[in-house]
Parts: C-alpha cells; structure tokens; sequence
C-alpha cells in the first residue's frame, strides 16, 4: 500500500445539478416572503439559505484528511479490466461518510458509506486500461454528496503507483518458424526419435557438440544441425516478423506469440529494436518481454 | 421496457417515510385551502410510494404519469375554474408533489422532493404568520433537513440537523436584518389569501356583535411607546362610526359624506399607539378615541375614524397618535344634516317618551341625561344572548323585553336622541382589553367588540356616552379583565373556591401571559420587520445616510466574516478527545520537546523517557519516574497513577532548552 501523502489533499466543494433546484427554491421563498411582505416566510428563506451555506463548510470539513492509497496492481492486458484495490482511513479522530472514489477517467467508483476508526478499509476499483503503457501514478477523485446534497465535495489525488498495461494479445501469424540456438545446457541435445530439420549457421560461443564437422570438413563452414520436435525448443520473436502490420499491431502479435509460447512451455527469445531479451520460459522472463513491449516507444 | 412497467423502488426505506411524514405534515395546514379530492389524490401517492418499498410495489410508468398529470390538472382546472389565484396554485402544487413522489426514484428525484416539501411547508406560512404556526413549519422543515441528512448517510441526522441549524442562525439573522426589504409591486402574487373578512361588520344590528361574543381570537395588539396607559375602563378603540340609523339597526354614513379636518378640533395629552393588527381581510384600522394623526397607508372618514387604503390580510402595523379631548366648535352642516335623520317609523309609544324627556324646554344635555335614567331606572337587563326581535325592534326592547346588548343600547339611545332632535352617531369599535405586563401592551380580544353612542352638544362637539355603562357598570369598569371572563371566573369560583385551584388559576393565567408575550414580541419584531424597521435599524447602527447597495456590500462582508469564523470552528482539525491521563502525557512530551528532545511518532513511552534521560542528564531521574508513572497508569492496575503523574508532571524542573546552549 502507497498511502498518500500525509499533508492533506485540498478539498473543493462545488455546486452541482442540485444546486439550481436550491436556487430556485431560495428566490421563490424569498418573493412568496416579499410580495406579501410576509416576515415568516422571510425567516424560514434565510435560515434554509444559512442551513445551505453551513451545509458547504460540513461537505468541506467532511472530505479533509481522507487518506487513500492504492495497493499492488496486476500487470493486464490492455482492453482488460485493471483491478486497483483502494485503501481509506479516516483523519486522526474524524469520520468520513458517503464517500465515493473515482478513477480519475471515472469508470468505475466504489462508495463507503462511512470511513472511520483507525482501520485501513479496502475496496476493489476496475480501471479501463485501454492504452498499453507503464503508469506510474494513478488519479483518483473522491467526492461526496454530503450532508445536504446541494453541493459536491471533491478531493482529486495523483498517487504514485506503478501500473503496467501490455499491449493486446492480437494477431493471426503463425509462430515463426526459425529457432533460436540452444545455448544452455541440455538445449540442443538430440533426444530420439527426432527428425533432421537442416543446419544453421554457428554462433560463437555455442557448445560445439552440434556443430556439422562433415559440412565443415568440406570447407563450407561452420553450422549447427537441427532437429525437430526438440523439447527445449527456443523461438526467436522478432521485430522483423511483423513486418507488414502497423505499429501497434506489430507489438499485439508480438504480444500474443509470448503468450502462446509461455503457454506451450516453449522457450522463446525477444528481438525488437533496442531490446534483446534472451531466451528462456518463466513468468519472470514471460513479464520482461511483455513490459519490453508495453513500454515500446509509440510510431 | 422498463418505460411501460414501471421501476422498482431503489431508495432506501428510512429518509423516504421520514420525507412522506414531513410532507404529510407541511400539507396539514393547508386542508381547508386544497380541493379534498387534491389532498386525496395526494395521500394516495404517500401511500402507494411507501408500499413501493415496503411491499415492493412497482412505481408508475411514463405514460401511467402523463395520464396522471393532465387528470389532476384537469381537475384542478374544473374544481376552481381556472389557473390562476391561491387555491388552484395550492392544488397544482399538491398534484406535482404528489407525481414527484411517485416519481421519486434517484438522488436528484429525492433532493428536488425535498425542495418541493419546503416550498409547501412555507404555503402554510401565507395563512397565518403566528409564532406557533412556524415553530410547526420549522420543524417540518427540520424533519425534511434530517431526512436529506439520512439519506446521504449521516449517522445521527436530527443531531446534525439541529446542529447545521445552530450554525446557521447568524447568517440567517444577519440576512433577515439586511436583506432589501421593499413592498414594491409585485406583478404575481402568490397569496391573496380570500378569506372574507373576520370580526367587525361594517352594519349594526341587533345580533351582530353576538357572534363574536364568544369568539376569543386576537383583534389587535397596542404598545404605548411614551408609557401612559390610560386605564383600561378608558380604552374605547375607534373602529367605524355609523351615521345611518333606522331603529335598532344602523349603518355606515355615505362614502361622499364630508370629512371634517381631524386636527383642530381634538385637545388633552396625546396617546401614542402602536397596533399590531391581526389581518381581517377589511379595511378596519383600530385607535383610541380619537385618532389625531393619519397612520401611513390610512384615511381618515368622516366621523373622526381611520381606514386602511388598502385590505388587511397580513398583520400589519401602525402607529397612530389619538387626542382623548373633543374641541369641536362647529358640525358642518352635511354631517349635521345627516346626524339628525329620524328613522322612518317611530312608534306613538317611542314619540312620547322622548317628548316627555323634551318637557319643560330641557337642554340636549338633560335631554340626553333623561335618557341614561331612563335606561337605569327601568330594570334594562345585560345579556348576552338576548333573543332577536320582531318588526319594531326599537318599541319592543324600550316597552317589553328591554334585554339587549351593548349595540341594543348604543342604538336605541343614538335613535332616541335623533328623535329628540339631537345630532347623534353610533361608534363601534372594541372597549378594554387585557393589559400584558411583561409585554407592556394591551391585547383586544374579538369579545372586546363594543358600540356607544356620540351626540353633538352646544360648545362642547361630539361627546361620548356609554348606555351600556349604565345597565352594566361592572363591564365597563371592570379591570384587567374582560367583562366575559371575570364573569366565567366568578362562576368557576363559586363553585371551587380553594386557594389551590385560584393559584394554579393564576399560573396559567401568567402563562398565558408569557406565551402570548412571546407571540406579540415575534408580530413586532420579525412579522412586522419591514422597510421602514429596517431603516430604523441602519439609523439606530449609524448607517442610515449609507445607500442600499452600500448596506447590501456590508452585509455581504459581515456574511463572510461570520462565515469564516463558522469555517474556521467546522474545519478545525479533529480534536481527539483525549483522556485526561493522555493529555498529560501530552504535555510531559510538550515539556521534553521544549528541552530540545522531542518524542517521535514510533517512540514508546519507555524508549523516549531513556533517550530523553540520556540527552539531558541532569533531570534523568525525574524523567524516569514521571515515565515509570504513566505507564503505570496507563497499563498497570495502580488507582493512585494517574494523580501521581500529573504531579511529577507538574513538579518536573524547568528544563532550558539548555542542549543548544551547550552545542
């Protein structure tokens, strides 16, 4: 949890809908009152518009020293629901009622009816998250209605909380085709069973054993044989793979062949521009690349 | 879909049956004013609003509303015939709260109901202005506030309510006191209330004072701002003089009829008045006898009255200045001529015994003396119920019943002197009234109505007599009380004559007394505050050379100023009630900071006490025992703890904030 910061948010109040009905209340009172010089009705005019006023200053004092903060969110695909858990506690010996918080697009609000004691109360709030990126604050507003209901109170607050948008899992290429080569332990090693998929061209710093001696012997180089249906099969995604699609779409397709590999268990490899992520196949490795991608420069 | 079959209720049950009581309560007042097919239609919709959520009822769809709307404006437009007045606004009002109600379905439906339930709570104010009325309209308005308050969720609402309203109050004074008061004109009225007139009628005839006999309702109330109250047996209030006489029956003079000039003619100590009227509906404007000095907003009539230029429907106030002594030299022939008509039928009975009065060439004076022993002599009976009479009422009550009333008299004795060819007119008004000593004021009760009689003497004008003063002196003279009660009390005492039973009388008769007190005070001072109060404030404040918009600008400055203060008191950062043993604590940390060791948020009591110790060596044992003490207090079982700390607390060693000296 990130509380906020303990110096107290400023609160405004503002009119709202109700305010006109109020309004226009108050100037029919007030001409009932004096076009019949009716004192009565005067008196009854002026205390409604003080209750009104007085009303403002207990919306004010009703929102001040809220503190809210925001808990751990989970990295999601952008399109998806962001859940963001809110946390309140009330000020130091005060108590808070008919609180409503807002994601500051104001998608979605939580509301509690009353907020106080010294205890954190939590409450789950889903953020659009539309656009992929890596967020580092969050905007929230909370607002209340109360006491009277003709004026809004309101507190916005910017707090500062890591959120992760990957781009969407879009796109209908096939996985590509060429493989990385296995460069740890075990990669590589021919189990049984498995066909000959062709060579390919040595990397320095492989290990040796799978280098083609013959094909060298006869002076055409040094290449690696393959062999297909291996297990510890590394897929390389590349920028260049996506050639052809438009910027975004390019990252979702990027985005969607992690997730396929990551589900398949296959080992894969990120290449785009400024990023080389090396191959491999745990939900760590599985984040780095899906950030490498939410955080992409834009075209 | 849902726009045919109508929503289910998603309101919670609580602030909406606090709403339907407080408008169940604000229409109150208002149902002898409202068609009762309206208020019917109206309690309907509470009803079916409530088992909406009680019985989860479906509320009515759109074109079920619609259809709802045309009937009840159409009935209102058939019941009244028309739009436009006090009575249809009422009722469309009532049909819209009904519709809102049943309507009512989110936040913005719940604060326009109730916006709606103040406006109709402040309708009952246009009927009568009395204290008790809006302390009832306050307090609905308060439920209506409470309800609100629930509704978002305030955990104790009429605290709050009662609070907010606290708050509110010298804002809403300082408004009420210089907010613009003008009666300009107003192009929509909103009430006009068509009461007909009460009280006083305008004819005199045998009868017509019976009915307010028992009517115990206020006419007025005067203050004397110099202090000299007359007596009460003295206090004969000018309301109408009649100059039309037929019998028994008279009636107001012509409007044409020439008005004499008030002024000259009237001499003694003046009496200065100022009346709090109770609205009537007619142009009645009440003085003592007689008014010197037009009232604003009055004219004077021919006979020495005052008249309102324009209807009375709302408490109104004046001040009137009345001369007790009459001057006048000379009756102009128009109103002599007019004071001398004889009625058309006198009976031979009637023409005798005036003619004997007449004998011996008697002066207007003996004539009119003659006349009074007549009435003393003849065993005339006081009664208050005195039965109607026949075609010759005058014969009748002079020869046979000679039972009657105090217009009886005024009328048959003005009619004989006409006869005997004196000037003479019939005043009707009120007489006494009950005199208020915490108030210092007289309040005229509508059985305070009286009539007498003035005939024109030689040299000395009109001169007031009193019949009725010769066959019931005990009512004239009677003191506080009115004749009606002094008898009901002797009746009460005849038959429980305890000391006991008389000192509670008492009680509540000083009650009364309070209360009505109160009521005058709240006429004077809030009812009445008008234009001309209001400038009589700036004048007493030393503003009155400011020009109105400059009063409107200060008055918007105090708003603020008294504003701030009341942000300032409701920001105020939550004060944690703290126990006393805390507070100490406070103020030992208070003491160790200014040393230069301040405890942080995290420290312990011990942990601070230890480091404070080793920061100031010198006072390390008195630390260390008021830091052994409080957490005894605070944690351990000893009683005596917290005593104790609060004095090692008091007796620690001024500690200079000597770490700095020595840095």
């Amino acid at each position: 949890m990130t509380p906020s910061p303990n110096h107290p948010t400023p609160v405004r109040v503002l009119p709202n809908r109700n305010t006109l009905g109020l309004a226009a209340l108050l100037v029919a009172m007030w001409y009932a009152g004096a076009s019949q010089s009716n004192g009565a009705a005067y008196l009854l005019c002026f205390v409604l518009a003080g209750v009104a006023l007085v009303s403002i200053l207990h919306a004010r004092a009703n929102l001040r020293g809220l503190r809210i903060s925001v808990g751990r969110v989970a990295p999601v695909f952008a399109g998806e629901k962001q859940r963001v858990r809110i946390g309140v506690l009330a000020a130091a010996g005060g108590a808070h009622t008919a609180i409503r918080i807002k994601t500051g697009d104001g998608a979605d609000s939580v509301a509690f009816a009353e907020i106080s004691g010294a205890q954190w109360l939590r409450e789950d709030l889903a953020i659009d998250a539309a656009r992929r990126g890596h967020f580092r604050e969050m905007k929230l507003v909370a607002s209340s209605l109360y006491p009277l209901g003709f004026f809004s109170a309101r507190m916005t607050l910017t707090i500062a909380q890591s959120r992760w948008v990957y781009p969407a899992p879009e796109g209908s290429r096939p996985l590509p085709r060429h493989l990385a080569p296995a460069r740890n332990r075990g990669v590589g090693l021919r189990a049984e069973g498995d066909d000959f998929a062709g060579l390919r061209a040595y990397i320095p710093g492989e290990p040796q054993r799978h280098i083609d001696w013959k094909a060298a012997a006869r002076g055409q180089g040094l290449f690696v044989k393959q062999w297909a249906g291996e297990a510890d099969e590394t897929l390389v995604f590349a920028w260049p793979d996506t050639a052809g699609l438009e910027h975004e779409a390019r990252l979702s397709q990027l985005a969607r062949w992690i997730v396929a590999a990551e589900r398949s268990r296959k080992s894969y490899a990120l290449e785009i521009p400024g990023t080389a992520i090396s191959p491999g196949h745990s939900e760590a490795h599985f984040h780095e690349c899906l950030r490498a991608l939410a955080t992409f420069p834009a075209a | 879909m849902s726009r045919w079959r109508g929503q289910h209720s998603a309101l919670d049950s609580g602030p909406l049956t606090g709403v339907c009581i407080a408008l169940v309560l604000a229409v109150v007042p208002l149902l002898g004013r409202i068609a009762p097919w309206a208020v019917a239609v109206f309690a309907i919709a509470i009803g079916l609003r409530l088992l909406a959520n009680y019985r989860r009822f479906r509320l009515p769809s759109v074109p079920l509303k619609i259809a709802l709307l045309a009937i009840g404006l159409g009935g209102i437009a058939v019941s009244y015939g028309g739009f436009i007045g006090v009575e249809p606004g009422l009722g469309i009002l009532l049909i819209l709260l009904s519709l809102k109600l049943l309507e009512t379905n989110s936040v913005r439906d719940f604060q326009v109901l109730v916006l709606l339930g103040w406006f109709v709570g402040l309708c009952g104010l246009f009927f009568s202005q009395e204290f008790s009325r809006w302390l009832y309209v306050g307090a609905v308005a308060l439920i209506l506030a409470a309800s609100l308050l629930r509704f978002h969720r305030a955990p104790r609402p009429f605290v709050l309510a009662e609070k907010m309203l606290a708050q509110a109050l010298p804002v809403a004074a300082l408004l009420f006191l210089c907010f613009p008061r003008n009666h300009g004109d107003f192009r929509f009225q909103f009430s006009r209330a068509p009461n007909g007139t009460t009280g006083m009628s305008d004819q005199l005839s045998p009868g017509s004072f019976a009915a307010l006999n028992r009517n115990e309702s206020r006419a007025f109330r005067a203050d004397f701002p110099d202090g000299n109250v007359p007596p009460l047996s003295q206090l004969y209030w000018r309301g109408a003089v009649l100059w039309r006489g037929e019998g028994l029956t008279w009636a107001r003079g012509a409007p044409s009829m020439p008005v004499e000039s008030a002024t000259g003619q009237l001499a003694g100590a003046a009496v200065r008045q100022s009346i709090i009227l109770d609205p009537h509906g007619g142009r009645w404007l009440f003085a003592l006898d007689r008014p010197a000095v037009a009232a604003r907003g009055s004219e004077f009539c021919a006979g020495g009255f005052l008249q309102s230029t324009r209807p009375v429907f709302a408490p109104l106030r004046y001040n009137v200045v009345s001369r007790p002594e009459n001057r006048e030299a000379e009756l102009m022939p128009e109103q002599r001529a007019d004071a001398l008509k004889r009625p058309h039928q006198i009976s031979a009975q009637v023409q005798n015994l005036v003619a004997s009065w007449r004998a011996n060439d008697a002066t207007d004076r003996e004539v009119a003396d003659a006349a009074l022993h007549f009435f003393r002599k003849e065993n005339f009976v006081y009664s208050l119920a005195p039965n109607t009479y026949g075609s010759d009422p005058l014969t009748e009550f002079l020869f046979q019943r000679r039972t009657g009333f105090c217009e009886h008299y005024a009328a048959s004795f003005a009619t004989l002197m006409r006869i005997a060819g004196i000037p003479s007119r019939v005043v009707i008004g009120y007489h006494g009234g009950e005199f208020n000593r915490l108030g210092n004021y007289v309040l005229v009760r509508q059985f305070d109505a009286h009539a007498w009689a003035e005939v024109w003497l030689k040299g000395e004008g009109w001169m007031r007599v009193d019949p009725t003063n010769v066959i019931a002196p005990e009512l004239i003279s009677s003191g506080s009380q009115s004749f009606l009660e002094s008898r009901a009390l002797a009746d009460k005492a005849a038959g429980e004559t305890s000391a006991g039973a008389a000192g509670l009388r008492e009680l509540l008769r000083e009650a009364r007394f309070a209360w009505d007190n109160v009521e005058y005070q709240w006429d004077l001072r809030v009812v009445n505050y008008d234009e001309d109060a209001q400038q009589t404030l700036f004048n007493f404040a030393g503003l009155g050379d400011f020009a109105p918009r400059a009063i409107v600008l200060w008055m918007g400055i105090g708003a603020l100023f008294l504003f701030g203060i009341l942000a300032a008191w409701i920001g105020r950062p939550h004060c944690e009630r703290l126990d006393p043993l805390m507070r100490e604590y406070r103020r030992f940390c208070g003491a160790l900071a200014n040393a230069g060791v301040a405890r942080e948020p995290w420290e312990g009591a011990r942990d601070f006490a230890e480091r404070a110790a080793a920061r100031l060596p010198e006072n390390a044992g008195a630390i260390r025992e008021a830091a052994a003490l409080f957490i005894a207090a605070r944690y351990g079982q000893r009683a005596d703890a917290p005593a104790l700390f609060k004095k090692a607390v008091g007796s620690l060693p001024r500690m200079a904030n000597n770490l700095h000296s020595r840095l």
